[in-house]
């Protein structure tokens, strides 16, 4: 990538003169690495951190992210991330792979794999630096697949104390989609939202809508699915309803997303309160709604933080319902995430953090409650 | 555990006095037509918010050293944030490639001599190191 500005000794002098940020490479990554202990014997409970056990864990926690960003002309830029997981065995993927076009200032248009912007922190999931937490509570963020391959375009605005920006994408995920009792192949088409996001002084807002037809191979006559659509059409015979078991299945119905954030942060206390809801066609997913409500305090280098978070499934109406709740599908959960963000210098945090889960419901029967220790060192380079 | 918290209320101290006593001058190039600039403008444009000056033109922000004495005043005082909790800002624009925070351009002479020659680059400077090559659009 020459450029030909030898022509132009004026050109030159600039290029030299200015920091020649157009020709850079920016070459940033971040490192979570931890440790997670739980309370009890065997971890059935799969809100908190999948594969910890009592006997504690380095594994799971650790996560390795590299971005390399290329302005490649005045309006064009290229940005990947690859992202390396303990949880996933260190399997590297590309949780950025995207080409931005920048039509003007204010507008942007990007293709490729992008992340899914469900949350307020999806954008930044893996980012453990930029939150205190250790990884956001799971019960609200549930979602067990963040990236998506298509194409999105933002419209930045900005008057006076308010600036933000509006979002709309469109693509498809195809891929593992892993409920950590099984793991099947996804398919999500038209796969669309839009998210509209403010911020106002110490105030922010976020507010999004999200929709995909999915698919899901559930022909693994093991898995949970497959046996509970079995179970389905069963009970709906004895029901003699037998239209009732039609949608236990994934055969492109519509699910819908809907999420809505408010922030707060003046430089020493800040909170975040975060509702999310989930509907789906398909009654083998069940709709839910999740919440969390967040508060931090900075002291210097010391960060304390509590959440409290919230999911709960809820049955359809019907026949559909009433055979949902012979099935093993019901969650239903609360936790409180008490944790310390201690941050070393300005790129390196370490976090100490509990978080104890109580099931209500899980798997359609009652759960238990269980309780993570965890502590983490995040670094961003 | 005393001596460090003696040695931070020293230094804590010593960082307040600075401040006190130093002005800081946010500089632009004398080519720039921009005149003086209010701290939201300033603000906007160092946090990646604004990407042109009030005229239009493209305004690229360039930063002190990290552990400047006017870059934590500017921090500070024009964009109200430490710098944890600007690395925490930045890293959530980084990592989802909508913005890098400014380039890191050296101290006061460095980034006097990058401004001057470029109209389009905007910093910030102790008001001692201010001549004429470069113009004031805003003072703290």
């Amino acid at each position: 990538m020459r450029r030909k500005i030898y022509w132009v000794p004026s050109l030159l002098a600039l290029a030299i003169a200015s920091p020649a940020m157009a020709n850079d490479l920016n070459i940033n990554g971040f490192l979570s690495v931890g440790a997670s202990m739980l309370d009890v014997d065997d971890n059935s409970n799969k809100t908190l951190v999948a594969g910890a056990d009592n006997q504690g864990g380095f594994k799971q926690n650790t996560v390795l992210g590299i971005q390399i960003q290329k302005q490649v002309n005045d309006t064009t830029s290229a940005t990947g991330q690859l992202v390396s997981r303990g949880s996933d065995d260190y399997s590297t993927e590309a949780a950025w792979a995207f080409v931005t076009y920048a039509a003007n200032d204010d507008i942007d248009l990007r293709m490729g794999r992008l992340r899914v912007p469900f949350f307020q922190y999806s954008d930044f999931l893996e980012v453990g630096y930029a939150y205190n937490w250790v990884r956001p509570p799971g019960d609200v963020y549930r979602v067990p697949f963040s990236s998506i391959d298509g194409i999105d375009f933002t419209q930045r605005f900005s008057s006076g104390n308010l600036d933000g920006s509006v979002q709309v994408y469109y693509g498809r995920f195809q891929g593992d989609f892993d409920t950590q009792t099984d793991v099947y192949a996804a398919d999500f088409r038209n796969f669309t939202g839009v998210v509209l996001s403010a911020n106002m002084g110490n105030f922010g807002t976020r507010l999004s809508y999200h929709q995909a037809e999915l698919l899901l191979d559930i022909s693994d006559p093991t898995s949970v699915f497959s046996q509970a659509a079995a179970g389905a059409a069963g009970i709906s015979t004895l029901l003699a309803d037998p239209s009732a078991a039609e949608d236990f299945s994934f055969e492109g119905q519509t699910s819908q997303f809907i999420g809505a954030a408010f922030t707060y942060d003046n430089g020493t206390y800040s909170a975040v309160a975060e509702w999310t809801a989930l509907e789906h066609e398909n009654s083998l997913f069940l709709d839910d709604q999740a919440w969390l409500v967040g508060v931090s305090a900075r002291m210097g280098v010391f960060t304390p933080h509590l959440t409290y978070s919230s999911e709960k499934d809820s049955f359809d109406s019907g026949n559909e319902g009433a055979i949902q709740e012979l099935l093993p599908l019901q969650y239903e959960q609360t936790s409180i995430t008490a944790g310390l963000r201690y941050d070393y210098d300005s790129s390196t945090a370490l976090k100490f953090e509990i978080q104890n889960n109580d099931e209500t419901k899980a798997a359609g029967i009652d759960g238990d409650s269980a309780t993570l220790y965890s502590v983490a060192v995040d670094v961003i380079f | 555990m005393k001596l460090f918290k003696h040695s931070c209320s020293a230094l804590l101290i010593a960082m307040a006095s600075s401040a006190a006593l130093a002005e800081t001058s946010v500089i632009v190039s004398n080519s720039n037509p921009n005149s003086a600039m209010d701290q939201t403008t300033v603000s906007k444009i160092f946090l990646g918010k604004a990407k042109s000056f009030p005229d239009g033109s493209q305004a690229l922000p360039v930063d002190q050293d990290e552990g400047r004495k006017a870059r934590e005043a500017f921090n500070t005082s024009i964009l109200g944030k430490s710098d944890s909790q600007l690395k925490s800002y930045w890293s959530r624009l980084i990592f989802t490639g909508k913005g890098t925070p400014p380039k890191q351009s050296g101290t006061d002479m460095e980034i006097k001599t990058l401004v001057a020659n470029n109209p389009n680059i905007i910093g910030y400077i102790d008001s001692s190191a201010v001549d004429s090559t470069v113009k004031v659009v805003h003072k703290f």
